[in-house]
């Protein structure tokens, strides 16, 4: 492949241009109550090539890798029908071209464990779940692995070899009492081998638990509430909320926003850091290096409250003034890389649990992640259960807890941060301009905020 | 020999599903153009039944014999198989490809892609316009070992148009868009306009009301009221006990002026198709008729479960579509729900005070099978005096879509939209919500 790519590349025309080839192992077990969904292990290949050409971009996907060449010039003569359209030329920041390798170890590689194993675990957990109780009606449980293979190579003479791991477990029980049904889950992934899903009884159980209790809890009462968010939750915020308006890509071409997210400004209390890290061990946002073959940065999105950094592709950093800072991701070889996160997270304050809910004459502790979804300011996400807090003590458990609000604002109304730190790599994804499930993961410590508004009855 | 002659060498039955995508796609940012794209994807997908069990697998790119391996081994480990694969009968009658789509360069995109930005900024030259357009056709075969063979071009066709209206304190995303199978169903122009209209009304943010005040969901804001109903109506979730209206085939469980279709036959619907991911003809399935639940919709597995014949709703990917990929699940084709009387400003004068839901934020999340939703509103407006008086900001709405349906449906417009690429409704007017703000 080495030899044939840059032979190919070597006739490409344009400034830039580069080929990224991916080839997929995958596999796939998805119980739903008594019922196999889906048993697979399969593998595929597809690639991707991009072509900047008169400051334009021209990119061709395919699954041939013979029409390699012949899509490079396609490429190449979209770009420049492009180019015509432009009225500030691409450029992309210098980055010193990489030769490189990257291969993982991980303890129980997944693709020598047979599909029968993969689905005797999951028909198991899927058994303890539906045993939990009479009132569970239904369950899914959904295994998946997969390895990819990407190499990436472009003109400035790039050549990356990488493997990617990703492995997770999502266990989900369905209660129902009369007509009231009520959904629970435990959603696990990481970057990692077979040995992260197995054992996790506890949770598929937990899961079954909780979704009996909600079928008890009361619906929470819409309006303003002081808020304690446990690390998950905490983690979604500031993924959602925070971190996709700091994706540079989005900021480039709009200046209102841009002005709004300057460098230099308070973003919230002395306490609060926010950190974009491409590399934790075992992590499902690790990114060595992204898919422009960029190396990958640790950066701080906000230092002591006041916001340090933004993520970056190479065409962004070119047209701000910065550094690339290995944000550029495809979730696939079906797309092209766009900024997005990868390791995003809160670091530690210093609080204890009990300092957090001191002072909370009537609040709500918000635990677990159902989603999230922002409209730049706005964000609005779903607790996936939660306890109300009377008196600075968690009392009974609520349902339906949806919370909403102004991230900048909320940013300022942070009050308190905790100690215990959490990193957490759900079974999703996060999704961007129709590219979904990207795996990436984020963390916080639990995070007492005033003034959220919860909708609800 | 073929994929299907080497899987039927070592199955019973074997089913091949063949999707080759072909396609153009153009995105403006900051009324800039970012990016053009093409596409050639061919996606494989093959399911045999070895023993009377049930093997999957699926591939883009690769070699025939380990996608036929790979189908073989999972069926060594499968369930047994609840459905045989289907004889495969009939003509593609469904009128879904559009020659005039094909024809559309990447020039005529890129210019509608121009003239949208700049239609919206010249009337409001503070706000960033985001376009993305797209064009294409998809080629799906589906052949499997009862000798049959069915394949369809099917072509699209869409548009997006995502305004921005960014001030420190007040940022409102407002955006509009549709996808067609027919070049004429669908004007650039026609998107433009409504992005103004709403920028018109929205130019000042105003107090919403709050409590239990009329709701205007226009047809794109009643997703909020039909996603739990594409769940609900799921021949799988009925029979998995997860559906709540479960046991009620013939119950009154709406209100009486509801008519709900799906209908996989309509000529260029978005969905539409002569026949489903498994080879199945689609049809015209009532949902509700006055009110009355009359079917829920199946794939050849749900239908097998649940003693149903199959509706022609074998999905890949479900309700949204999830491509080569996946093995089929029951999905809606095309929902069509009937209009009733009145035109949008009329409903408005009617509703005299309250809101308008246009677009939501957190859609799906939270308990959708119960019917329950809770949404921050992305882009409303409110209405005083019968007539809209600007835009809201931090407000929520709360309720539960088949209580809303059933007992506060006040009004149904006369104007069905397409929205989404999967339904096309009127306007609904509705009461029993709760509103929440700030």
């Amino acid at each position: 492949m080495r030899a044939f790519l840059k032979g190919v590349l070597k006739r490409a025309a344009g400034e830039y241009a580069e080929v990224r080839w991916e080839e997929v192992t995958r596999s796939r077990v998805v119980f739903q109550r008594d019922q196999l969904m889906a048993l697979e292990s399969s593998r595929e290949a597809g690639g991707i090539v991009r072509v900047l050409a008169d400051g334009a971009w021209g990119i061709a996907v395919f699954t041939d890798p013979e029409e390699i060449p012949k899509r490079l010039e396609e490429a190449a003569s979209l770009a420049r029908a492009a180019a015509g359209h432009v009225r500030n030329r691409i450029r992309l920041a210098p980055v010193e071209p990489v030769e490189d390798s990257v291969t993982v170890s991980v303890e129980e590689d997944f693709r020598e464990v047979p599909l029968e194993e993969k689905r005797k675990l999951a028909q198991r957990y899927n058994e303890l779940i539906l045993g939990y109780s009479k009132e569970i009606v239904s369950s899914s449980v959904r295994y998946t692995d997969s390895m990819r293979r990407v190499v990436l190579a472009n003109t400035e003479g790039t050549y990356i070899e990488q493997e990617i791991p990703d492995v997770t477990l999502h266990l989900a029980a369905v209660a129902r009492r009369n007509g009231d049904i009520q959904q629970a889950f435990e959603s696990l992934g990481e970057a990692a081998g077979y040995e992260f899903v197995k054992d996790r009884e506890e949770e598929a159980l937990a899961a079954a638990k909780r979704a009996v209790e909600l079928l008890s809890a009361k619906p929470v009462k819409g309006g303003r509430y002081t808020v304690v968010l446990d690390q998950e939750l905490a983690g979604v915020f500031i993924h959602e909320a925070f971190g996709h308006i700091c994706e540079a890509d989005f900021l480039l071409r709009n200046e209102p926003m841009r002005k709004l997210m300057q460098l230099g400004k308070r973003f919230g209390v002395e306490a609060l850091n926010v950190v974009e890290d491409g590399y934790i061990p075992g992590r499902r946002g690790n990114t060595p290096y992204d898919d422009e073959g960029v190396r990958r940065r640790k950066i701080y999105l906000i230092r002591g409250g006041i916001l340090t950094g933004l993520m970056h592709s190479r065409a962004t950093a070119a047209a701000t003034g910065m550094e690339p800072t290995g944000n550029a991701r495809a979730v696939s070889w079906e797309h092209e890389p766009i900024v997005r996160m990868r390791n995003t997270y809160i670091e530690p304050g210093e609080a204890t649990f009990e300092e957090l809910l001191k002072g909370i004459d009537h609040g709500i502790y918000a635990k677990g992640a159902f989603g999230g979804q922002t409209e730049f300011e706005q964000f609005t996400f779903s607790a996936a259960y939660a306890y109300e807090i009377v008196g600075g003590e968690i009392g009974g458990m609520l349902r339906d807890v949806v919370l909403t609000g102004n991230v900048f604002e909320t940013l300022r109304n942070i009050e308190l941060l905790g100690k215990d730190f959490e990193l957490k790599g759900g079974a999703g994804g996060c999704g961007k301009d129709g590219q979904s499930p990207l795996p990436v993961t984020f963390g916080a410590p639990h995070v007492r905020i005033r003034d959220v508004i919860v909708g609800g009855k | 020999m073929g994929i299907l002659e080497k899987a039927a060498a070592k199955a019973k039955e074997a089913e091949l599903y063949e999707e080759y995508r072909e396609g153009i796609t153009v995105s403006f940012k900051g009324g800039e153009l970012e990016k053009v794209k093409s596409e050639a994807v061919l996606g494989r997908a093959l399911r045999v039944i070895v023993d009377g069990k049930l093997g999957f697998a699926s591939t883009a790119g690769e070699e025939e014999d380990p996608l036929v391996e790979a189908a073989v081994a999972s069926a060594r480990h499968g369930d047994p198989a609840p459905f045989s694969f289907p004889e495969l009968k009939g003509k593609g009658e469904v009128k879904v490809l559009d020659p005039e789509v094909q024809e559309l360069s990447p020039d005529d995109l890129l210019a509608w892609g121009e003239e949208a930005a700049k239609a919206i900024t010249e009337e409001f030259p503070g706000i960033i316009v985001d376009v993305f357009l797209s064009r294409g056709e998809s080629c799906v075969r589906v052949a499997n070992t009862t000798g049959g063979v069915r394949e369809e071009r099917r072509s699209y066709f869409g548009m997006y148009v995502e305004a921005q209206h960014v001030k420190e304190g007040d940022i409102w995303l407002l955006w509009v868009g549709k996808t067609v199978r027919r070049r004429e169903d669908l004007s650039p122009e026609m998107l433009v306009s409504q992005v103004i209209r709403y920028l018109r009304w929205g130019e000042r943010v105003v107090p919403s009301p709050a409590g239990r005040p009329p709701v205007l969901f226009t047809p794109r804001g009643a997703v909020v009221l039909y996603l739990p109903l594409l769940v609900g109506f799921s021949g799988l979730s009925v029979y998995m006990g997860t559906s709540p209206l479960k046991g009620r085939l013939g119950e009154e469980a709406f209100d009486r002026r509801l008519t709900i279709v799906d209908d996989g036959t309509l000529p260029f619907g978005p969905r539409s198709g002569s026949f489903d991911d498994e080879g199945v003809p689609t049809g015209r399935l009532p949902l509700v008729e006055g009110g009355v639940i009359q079917h829920f919709y199946y794939d050849l597995r749900s239908a097998a479960l649940a003693g149903a014949e199959p509706t022609g709703n074998g999905m890949k990917g479900g309700f949204f579509g999830g491509g080569f990929r996946t093995p089929p699940s029951p999905g809606p084709r095309n929902i069509l729900v009937s209009p009733g009387e009145g035109t949008l400003e009329e409903l408005i004068a009617e509703m005299k005070e309250g809101i308008i839901v246009e677009g939501v934020l957190g859609l799906g999340q939270g308990n959708i099978q119960s019917g329950a939703f809770s949404n921050n509103v992305g882009t409303g407006f409110v209405v005083k005096g019968g007539k809209v008086i600007g835009r809201l900001k931090n407000t929520m709405i709360a309720g539960n879509a088949y209580e809303v349906l059933k007992d506060h449906l006040v009004a149904i417009g006369a104007k069905a939209e397409w929205c989404h690429g999967i339904y096309r409704s009127p306007a609904l007017l509705v009461e029993g919500v709760s509103v929440v703000s700030r």
